[in-house]
């Protein structure tokens, strides 16, 4: 075997899951043109394996290497692979808002290059419903998107590449089944590798090795025809920014999620009291202009928040940067800020509308990385990490007192 | 055994604190009566600050336990993590409990949210409160203890950051009256109930994590037993 033709390589890995070891010195290698298919009773650590491949888990011991070059250690290394590969988890990994049009580009916008998908969405069946939110489909349709995804980086690339697929086959009808394990072959034989973890018999069929986690074995794949590269054109990633501005423009969630709080804490303090009434009190006018501003960045990132459905957040985070939301909350931060400065302070200063706008881009991306962080967590929508933003209520406190006296 | 010291520990500090009480309320000296603006409410001092002595403890056993697990992996670290957060919680709440009984009484108000010293240390109380309900929200697991260790550890910096506000930001908390390093400005009287609660709590907190720990541990054997029992059948 030439060491330049692996495209992945575990190397002694063990893995925790919970507080027991699943996986203990794995070591496996995977070259050009093979498929592996992971084969065992459920818990006994394939989805494990995939995981770690794609840097979602951490490693206890060991490496994992993409291309020879390692994306994860057991040292707390995880760098991004610099050849894009295909990952199909055994949730989706996809977001309910976006359509199948917008998921298959995000992933061919990481792969840098674009080509027309519909002759493999008619192979699929899914020709008809391109334009079609994800949340409408129905959860083998779905699962078809969340499978083309995985397969597409081996699709549109000429150069090998490698593909993670967990359990595939789990709610595919009999036809996608066929066309999926056709497409393992052309790709093979087209150079790409794979590794899959599932249970049927057809998929076991197409391996050139099946591993039981212990034991390799090698069989006989079927042969068919080598992939047919499609006309493809290059095209600029996006990068995490414009990612999320994507998602926020396209779902509205920062206003749902945001901007509703922050027009609510402005009704709020309405109701209290009268502007007219707050003639001298500087800092109290002060505070209520800026305060629908902070409440609305409290509410944290909501990308962070869509991203969570079915473990997308995942996804994006083994293929690339997690799309974080930027530049919505600072106009939406601005925009309450004009309005209630509008109300509480009867002229609009260019300063303090500055001020809203970043208080409500900081809060959000603060509370956007404490989320994250819980992230590994079984339950993260379990936990009470809100309980840590009143220290932000300090810092914001002396912003106001400052502004005050500034103006 | 670990057990019957830690509740024996919980005993004499209850009995301490309860005397501590006695004595800060009933028999210590008066301030001036022009010392604060409301001299009576002063007595809590007795509580409040031996109480957050024991925090600082506890925040400092959190630590601890946090980098041994995070560090080194090890089961006593996480036994030591989950006291420290549990008695943090317990400490920390009776702090800001009588911090806002005598903030009402002194400065009309109960929390003053640009203080620095009330901030920090609200927000380590948070943090124990967080660890403390999260832990019990998740599944026991490597991730889950990597997890609130890391916060652990990144809380442990607010600790001196909180102990050096009233040096520095004299905002509305008032400076500090013993370890000020000119010998104090209390009266004897006031500095033995100090000192009889000062002991008290860290009798009293120490009783807290010995126990803590132990039940930690037995709730990992009961787990362990659980799973052989699940792997048998």
């Amino acid at each position: 075997m030439n060491m330049s033709d692996v495209l992945l390589a575990f190397e002694s890995v063990e893995i925790r899951r919970g507080m027991g070891i699943v996986v203990s010195d794995f070591s496996l290698t995977i070259s050009e043109g093979e498929v592996v298919v992971l084969r065992g009773e459920n818990g006994c650590g394939k989805s494990t394996i995939i995981e770690a491949a794609a840097r979602i888990l951490p490693l206890e011991k060991g490496k994992v290497l993409h291309h020879q070059k390692v994306v994860i250690d057991s040292e707390g290394r995880r760098n991004t692979p610099t050849v894009p590969f295909g990952l199909t988890l055994q949730e989706n990994g996809m977001v309910g808002s976006d359509t199948i049009a917008e998921h298959l580009s995000n992933m061919m916008s990481i792969c840098k290059i674009k080509t027309n998908l519909a002759p493999v969405l008619k192979q699929y069946s899914l020709d008809h419903r391109v334009n079609d939110l994800i949340s409408h489909l129905s959860g083998g349709q779905q699962r078809k998107v969340s499978v083309i995804a995985g397969l597409l980086p081996a699709m549109i690339s000429k150069s090998a590449r490698l593909i993670l697929l967990d359990e595939p086959d789990a709610g595919l009808d009999d036809a996608a089944i066929h066309t999926l394990c056709e497409h393992i072959t052309s790709l093979r034989l087209a150079g790409h590798s794979f590794l899959i973890a599932t249970h049927d018999e057809r998929i076991l069929n197409c391996a050139t090795r099946i591993n039981d986690l212990k034991q390799d074995v090698e069989q006989t794949p079927p042969q068919g025809e080598v992939w047919q590269f499609p006309v493809v054109e290059l095209t600029k990633s996006k990068n995490f920014i414009q990612n999320g501005f994507t998602y926020n423009f396209k779902t509205k969630s920062g206003f749902a999620n945001n901007g509703i709080a922050g027009f609510l804490t402005l009704g709020i303090l309405l109701s209290l009291v009268e502007p007219m009434e707050l003639e001298n009190l500087h800092g109290l006018k002060m505070g209520f202009a800026l305060l629908p501003a902070f409440v609305a960045g409290l509410c944290g990132d909501p990308i962070v928040n869509l991203l969570r459905e079915n473990r997308a957040l995942d996804w994006w985070r083994a293929n690339t940067a997690i799309p974080r939301a930027v530049v919505l909350p600072m106009i939406g931060g601005a925009i309450l800020t004009i309005i209630s400065s509008y109300i509480f302070l009867e002229n609009i200063e260019a300063i303090v509308v500055i001020v809203g706008s970043l208080s409500t881009l900081f809060c959000s991306l603060i509370i956007g990385f404490l989320q994250l962080t819980t992230n590994k967590l079984s339950r993260p929508q379990a936990v009470f990490i809100r309980l840590l933003t009143p220290i932000l209520i300090l810092p914001w406190s002396i912003v106001v007192t400052e502004l005050t006296t500034y103006i | 055994m670990s057990g019957k010291i830690g509740i024996g520990f919980l005993g004499f500090g209850f009995l301490g604190i309860m005397s501590t009480l006695y004595l800060g309320l009933m028999w210590a000296p008066s301030v001036a009566i022009d010392a604060f603006e409301s001299p009576a409410a002063q007595r809590i001092f007795y509580w409040h600050v031996p109480s957050a002595w024991a925090a600082f403890i506890a925040f400092a056993i959190l630590f601890i336990g946090s980098a041994l697990w995070f560090f080194r992996r090890s089961p006593t670290g996480w036994r030591l993590h989950v006291a420290g957060a549990e008695a943090g919680l317990a400490t920390g709440l009776m702090t800001v409990w009588s911090g806002t009984i005598w903030g009402s009484a002194e400065w009309g108000t109960p929390w003053d949210w640009s203080d620095v010293r009330l901030n920090t240390f609200g927000l380590l109380t948070l943090l124990a409160l967080f660890l403390v309900l999260g832990r019990r929200s998740q599944p026991d697991g490597i991730e889950t203890r990597d997890t609130f260790s890391t916060f652990g550890l990144f809380g442990f910096v607010l600790v001196p950051f909180t102990y050096i506000a009233t040096r520095i930001w004299v905002i509305r908390h008032p400076g500090p009256v013993v370890a000020t390093g000119s010998g104090g400005s209390l009266q004897s009287d006031m500095s033995l109930v100090l000192l009889i609660g000062a002991i008290s709590f860290t009798i009293f907190i120490i009783g807290h994590i010995l126990t803590s720990m132990h039940i930690t541990k037995l709730e990992q054997r009961v787990e362990l037993l659980q799973n052989k029992i699940d792997r048998s059948e």
